[in-house]
């Protein structure tokens, strides 16, 4: 009797109604919308959405369906219960709560471990929390985060191959899962108590030591394909998608879309990179619960975490949410539906701000329930939808999204946006109802205790907590907070945060059958392009011992043009005089710039700039920074800068063969790609004619995220008997970005390490 | 490989204590007018879930009204004689008068077309005019309100082929309020707002068919299957028949299929059932006795050969295969149950290793049964996601050969071996939820009998061998009564477009059944 049933709801997409102003709060995991994951499970339960059918027997029904008479006891069944009214019943006090609270520990490699018995059902279960996500997508290989994190478990361990794990794992009825989501990284288990030691085994390997074998990187790039090919097949899906990317930006690791040259674009040595980058113990929360003793499991888990050592400096703050609002109708054309699904709004806030509460409890009212105005207006008075919903999106390190949602008849499009605005416009001109009120609260109030029926229930949310940096009692704070708003908060929250003026508005259907044009909205009306770009070419080799070794003979092209081997490795030191002009926001600024290096690592750069001077210093693994303003140590990301910096160094870079940590291999007709073992990676385009570098291609960060850099190099001269680039021209994602000249370069003027690292002196 | 053979040892034994302990925590009883209740105590934590199963679904729908089971699930939300109204007498004159003017529109318009068209119109303005009037003493969504502002969590109800089902959960210190609100709605449902909720219910088919490439396919797909049987509509009903819908037949089907004795309710959590008992008493006894409905006559035909359907849509591929089988209560139920884990349970499955990991074909591909329902002789299914650059042709030659497989090789002791642990376990990890468990108990009593069978089901896996596996394939996976249904693109032939405005466009146009 194992089934999959097939029910039709009086709920759809709002299932979990009444929990819902507090389960936002648990939700904060989900992976963005822009990654697809259509797995088997996904085909099942497509289908057990099961279909009415057109019977052709029965349109020859007669429209008589009963005589013409209608006597009372037709439409009545039996006159009032003889009960009280539900509103005599008392309820005695609610029993206390067990909040269970979880022991922790840090292993000696950094690691922190939280352990919470739970001896209800003979199991154990826990889930690794990596700092990482696909917000650290490269922009030209966005999936990469996804890739990585699916087949550290499909591509096996050093041990053994995912197939053989798959097999070992489901003779005992368990599990271990790997995946990254847009801010965090997860592995997982889950056993029968008695499996504990060999599945904890296959779950530490697979956390430490993922072999990431080729052909489960080829099997899942090929369904990457695929889900690329079919995801416009479901118009729901498709308005969900745009409004995100729309709302979020294109062009930001929040709006950005995996597309067939990404897949195409990202190779095993990346993933190797990327996990590199970010497992290792210190960023790393372990949660286990279930039946063990917590004696035992911590010293099960010391040992077995004992010898993971690899360290990395500390993983960076996700990009910024940049709000750049983007009012407007948007529409997808699909021709194959009856309904139009949109989605109306923009961006939300973090569960951090003071007014959350606040906002919660209005997005509850304006759309979060049954009970709430559009589910009232546009559903149960207007009839022209069967699902709508509205909140207000909260994430807990970036603001989430305000978001209207539902489809409709494809001729009441315009009736149900404007129905929306009308909604939106009395939220936030008049206050609510004490009753409105009352049950919007209530309702979050009188649940609470659904956050605690479970174990493991509490340990996921204070685990989300401490990932994030949030207190650990903040589901309390959020519980006494609502339980203060007021109507004048609602309001408030509203008028100061719901912006008419900023809707995004995105409907997908088909416009032929809207009724009336959405022009009528007052508000620019666009077309979302559908169409799926093309790999731009074929996909790019992978490396090889043949490529590999193409790269070698190329670069030795290239260590002849710009002066021989041996004149590039007697370079100790450079320093380089330049001015620039940079693009600042849409501004052109004049900038003088010296640079100085000092081999292996040392850096310094004195840059003039309008306002004043900077001075940075980094000896390769720290470093300062000094402004009129003062000197601060440089933050992680600015030393993986200039890490980046010192790796592109040409006069290195021609030398690449000489270091065991880098690879280099022929990644296009006279093209180079140099990569080492830190995930730094460039292309350098020779010149054919002359092998010196025409121009380079990296990933870079800019002000808003991952860019595309381009240096483009002319203007060669001979400087001490090497050649060094006079003219650099460099763009960021195509867009002009600084044009360098340079105007004096020495080379082994004596610099020393210990003289760039002196600090300027303070006035 | 002793040690293997320990490992799987252990958890038969796990189940075998589950089920003692469930003995104990669980109490059975039947109200005089023959509601059965199932009451499993967990202490847990002060929460209980509610489980109502009401054995009458879409299969019950009467000719020309498939759909009304799922509009009267939508009309039990709708409140009572004292919920949901601000003045009943004067609510149920203004629906009568709804009614009066329906039955003359109604009247009129099975004239044809000899009716009057401006009497028509008349009418329809009249109707409009009625239901504003009835609506105006309406307090609307009442009877969920109630439940939300009490903390209830997880409000909902469906409607499958086979039975409707209502639930949610409560703080369990309002044990009672369920009692109350649940009793009242199946006493004195009161079917305000017919005509809104009706539009409702039609909008829900275009979301979950008409805008759905697969939902278009799964319609197809039953109704070519099923050339007599009502598993031929799918849950849902159609279209034309929802937009007949009248408020006496959902009176009517109310009265003959929520009777006491078709109603069986799980209560799942941190409640006394002595107490629970005393409830039922004073709030379900009040339901009349009734006979229990008679069940339908049809029963599906043999099949004699095979069909086929397609669904033409800009959708990427996608194919279903499915083959007849008994229903729920065949002694061959079971091993069906095995050969879906055998096809596609977890990784190691013959589908998934063959189709998805190691020829790549497809994106997705496995098996579901029974299929659309298990009360009565079902379906089978495969389901065939091609991956791009693979044909639905090449899934389906795939999908035929492993089909063939299990016709002339053995399944492996070791794979059998897993599949019963995996569903022993899998029974282990749904214990510790409470609506789950209201929901899996009183399935279990309704369609077998015995609550116990969520248990000892695992008896019955236990003794499928590989000689029944191969068995059943040969008897049942046989092309005659096969039926295939595909997504395939749109004929390229087609002329200029419809101007906008002259019907639907993109409409499926699904050929018909054709042996």
């Amino acid at each position: 009797m194992k089934r999959t049933r097939v029910l039709w709801g009086r709920l759809s997409a709002c299932g979990g109604l009444s929990a819902r102003l507090v389960w936002f709060l648990e939700r904060a995991l989900c992976p963005k919308a822009t990654a697809l994951v259509l797995s088997a499970m996904v085909a099942a339960a497509a289908l057990a959405q099961d279909a009415p059918v057109k019977n052709p027997a029965a349109a020859t029904i007669p429209a008589t369906k009963k005589p013409a008479s209608t006597a009372p006891d037709q439409t009545q069944v039996r006159g009032p219960a003889p009960f009280p009214s539900w509103e005599s019943l008392k309820f005695t006090k609610l029993k206390d709560i067990k909040i269970p609270k979880p022991a922790e520990f840090t292993l000696p490699n950094g690691m922190r471990l939280y352990l919470l018995e739970d001896h209800e059902l003979p199991i154990v279960s826990g889930f690794a929390l990596v700092r990482t996500g696909n917000l650290f997508d490269p922009k030209d290989k966005i999936g990469l985060a996804e890739i990585t994190g699916h087949v550290m478990r499909s591509g096996g361990t050093e041990k053994m191959t995912g197939d053989q794990m798959d097999v070992a794992l489901e003779n005992v009825a368990a599990s271990v899962e790997s995946g990254i989501g847009e801010s965090s990284g997860s592995v997982s288990f889950s056993c029968l108590k008695e499996n504990t030691p060999q599945v904890l085994g296959m779950f530490h390997d697979v956390l430490t030591q993922p072999a990431f074998r080729q052909d489960k990187i080829d099997l899942l790039k090929t369904q990457l394909r695929s889900e690329i090919a079919r995801r416009n097949d479901e118009a729901s899906q498709v308005a969900n998608r745009e409004f995100a990317d729309i709302v979020y930006g294109r062009n930001t690791p929040y709006g950005w879309m995996m597309q067939y040259s990404d897949v195409d674009n990202i190779h095993r040595d990346d993933l190797v990179a990327f996990y590199k980058r970010y497992y290792f113990p210190a960023n790393v929360m372990l949660a286990v619960y279930g039946d063990f003793s917590t004696d035992q499991m911590k010293d099960q888990l010391t040992n077995a975490f004992s010898g993971w050592n690899a360290e990395q400096p500390p993983v960076p703050k996700f990009p910024e949410v940049v709000r750049t609002p983007a009012p407007g109708v948007y529409v997808g054309t699909k021709t194959d539906v009856t309904q139009t699904f949109f989605q109306v709004g923009h961006l939300g806030g973090e569960f951090s701000d003071k007014d959350y509460p606040a906002l919660a409890v209005a997005g509850n009212i304006l759309g979060g329930g049954f009970s709430s105005r559009l589910m009232q207006e546009v559903r149960e008075k207007l009839g022209y939808v069967y699902d709508i919903s509205a909140y207000w999106g909260a994430q807990f390190d970036h603001p989430g999204l305000f978001q209207i949602s539902g489809s409709t008849q494809s001729k009441h499009t315009l009736d149900t946006l404007e129905a929306i605005e009308r909604e939106l416009k009395r939220i936030r001109t008049t206050e609510v109802t004490p009753e409105e009120l009352k049950t919007a609260k209530d309702t979050v109030l009188n649940s609470f205790v659904f956050l605690f029926d479970r174990p493991s229930k509490t340990l996921n949310r204070v685990m989300r907590y401490k990932y994030y940096g949030y207190p650990d009692d903040f589901i309390f704070q959020f519980q006494k907070a609502v339980e203060h708003v007021t109507r004048e908060d609602v309001l408030r929250v509203a008028k100061e945060y719901f912006k008419p003026q900023d809707l995004t508005i995105v409907a997908v259907g088909n416009p032929a059958d809207f009724g009336a044009p959405l022009t009528q909205l007052g508000m620019k009306v666009q077309p979302i392009d559908l169409t799926i770009p093309e790999p731009a070419r074929a996909p790019a080799a992978a490396v090889t011992a043949q490529t590999q070794q193409q790269g070698r003979e190329l670069l030795v092209q290239m260590q002849k043009a710009m002066g021989g081997p041996d004149k590039l490795a007697a370079v100790r030191d450079t320093s380089i005089q330049a001015t620039a002009s940079v693009e600042m926001g849409g501004q052109k600024m004049q900038v003088q710039q010296l640079s100085e290096f000092v081999a292996p690592s040392g850096f310094r750069q004195e840059t003039t700039l309008p306002f004043g001077k900077m001075v940075m210093f980094s000896d390769g693994q720290t470093g300062w920074g000094a402004t009129p303003q003062g000197t601060q140590n440089l933050p992680p990301p600015m030393l993986k800068e200039i890490r980046g910096e010192l790796f592109r160094d040409l006069f290195t870079l021609a030398l690449s063969d000489r270091d065991p940590n880098r690879t280099v291999s022929l990644a296009g007709p006279d093209t180079l790609r140099i990569a080492d073992k830190d995930g730094d990676s460039v292309d350098l385009k020779l010149d054919p004619a002359t092998h010196l570098p025409a121009s380079m291609t990296y990933q870079s960060t800019g002000r808003t995220g991952p860019v595309n850099a381009e240096e483009d190099f002319s203007d060669w001269r001979q400087v001490s008997g090497l050649k060094a680039p006079f003219h650099i021209v460099v763009k960021h994602d195509g867009a002009p970005y600084a044009d360098v000249t340079v105007q004096k370069f020495t080379v082994n003027s004596g610099l020393t390490a210990d003289a760039l690292s002196q600090k300027p002196t303070a006035k | 490989m002793r040690l293997r053979f320990l490992l799987c040892a252990i958890a038969p034994l796990l189940a075998a204590q589950s089920l003692a302990d469930f003995e104990k925590r669980v109490t059975e009883f039947t109200l005089a007018n023959g509601m059965h209740f199932i009451i499993l105590e967990r202490h847990e934590a002060p929460v209980v879930s509610f489980h109502s199963y009401v054995n009458a679904g879409a299969v019950n729908d009467p000719s020309g009204q498939t759909g009304i089971a799922h509009m009267f699930e939508h009309m039990a939300f709708k409140g009572t004689e004292t919920i949901g109204t601000k003045d009943y007498p004067a609510e149920k004159k203004a629906m009568d008068e709804v009614e009066r003017i329906y039955d003359l529109y109604d009247a009129e318009r099975a004239k044809g077309s000899k009716a009057n068209a401006e009497r028509l119109k008349a009418l329809q303005a009249d109707l409009k005019a009625a239901e504003e009037k009835a609506d105006s003493y309406v307090i609307p969504n009442a009877f969920p309100k109630i439940i939300e502002e009490n903390g209830g969590v997880g409000l909902n109800a469906g409607t499958g082929e086979d039975a409707t089902q209502f639930f949610y959960s409560l703080p369990s210190n309002r044990l009672e309020l369920w009692f109350l609100l649940e009793a009242e709605r199946f006493y004195d449902p009161v079917f305000r707002e017919f005509y809104k909720e009706r539009d409702v219910v039609r909008e829900e088919i275009r979301m979950r068919v008409e805008s759905n490439p697969q939902g278009r396919l799964v319609q197809m797909l039953t109704a070519t299957a099923f050339a007599a049987h009502p598993y031929r509509n799918g849950p849902g009903g159609w279209a034309s028949d929802i937009e007949h819908f009248r408020v006496p037949d959902a009176v009517a089907f109310y009265r003959k299929y929520y009777v006491p004795a078709n109603i069986t309710i799980g209560i799942a959590g941190d409640v006394n059932p002595a107490e629970c008992k005393r409830l039922a008493e004073k709030y379900f006894a009040v339901l009349p006795k009734h006979p229990l409905p008679e069940d339908f006559p049809t029963t599906e035909p043999p099949q004699d050969g095979p069909k086929s359907v397609q669904v033409q849509s800009p959708a990427q591929p996608f194919a279903a295969i499915v083959y007849k089988r008994p229903d729920d209560n065949d002694k061959d139920d079971p091993v069906f149950d095995i050969i879906s884990e055998v096809l596609s349970g977890g990784r190691t499955s013959w589908m998934y290793t063959d189709m998805v990991r190691d020829k790549r074909i497809a994106l997705a591909a496995g098996a579901q049964s029974p299929f659309p329902g298990g009360k009565y002789p079902n379906l089978f299914l495969f389901y065939l996601v091609p991956n791009s650059g693979h044909t639905l042709e090449e899934n389906e030659k795939e999908c035929y050969a492993i089909i063939e497989r299990l016709k002339t090789e053995k399944v492996d002791d070791e794979t059998l071996k897993r599949i019963k642990t995996r569903l022993r376990a899998s029974l282990i990890r749904q214990l510790d939820n409470n609506a789950g468990l209201a929901a899996e108990l009183t399935t279990a009593y309704v369609e077998y009998g015995d609550w116990r069978k969520l248990f000892t089901q695992l008896d019955d896996y236990d003794k499928v061998t590989a000689d029944d596996i191969q068995r059943v394939a040969r008897q049942y996976f046989i092309p005659d009564t096969r039926t295939v249904a595909e997504i395939v693109p749109p004929r390229q032939s087609s002329p200029a477009p419809a101007p906008a405005g002259t019907g639907p466009q993109g409409e499926p146009s699904a050929k018909g059944a054709s042996k």
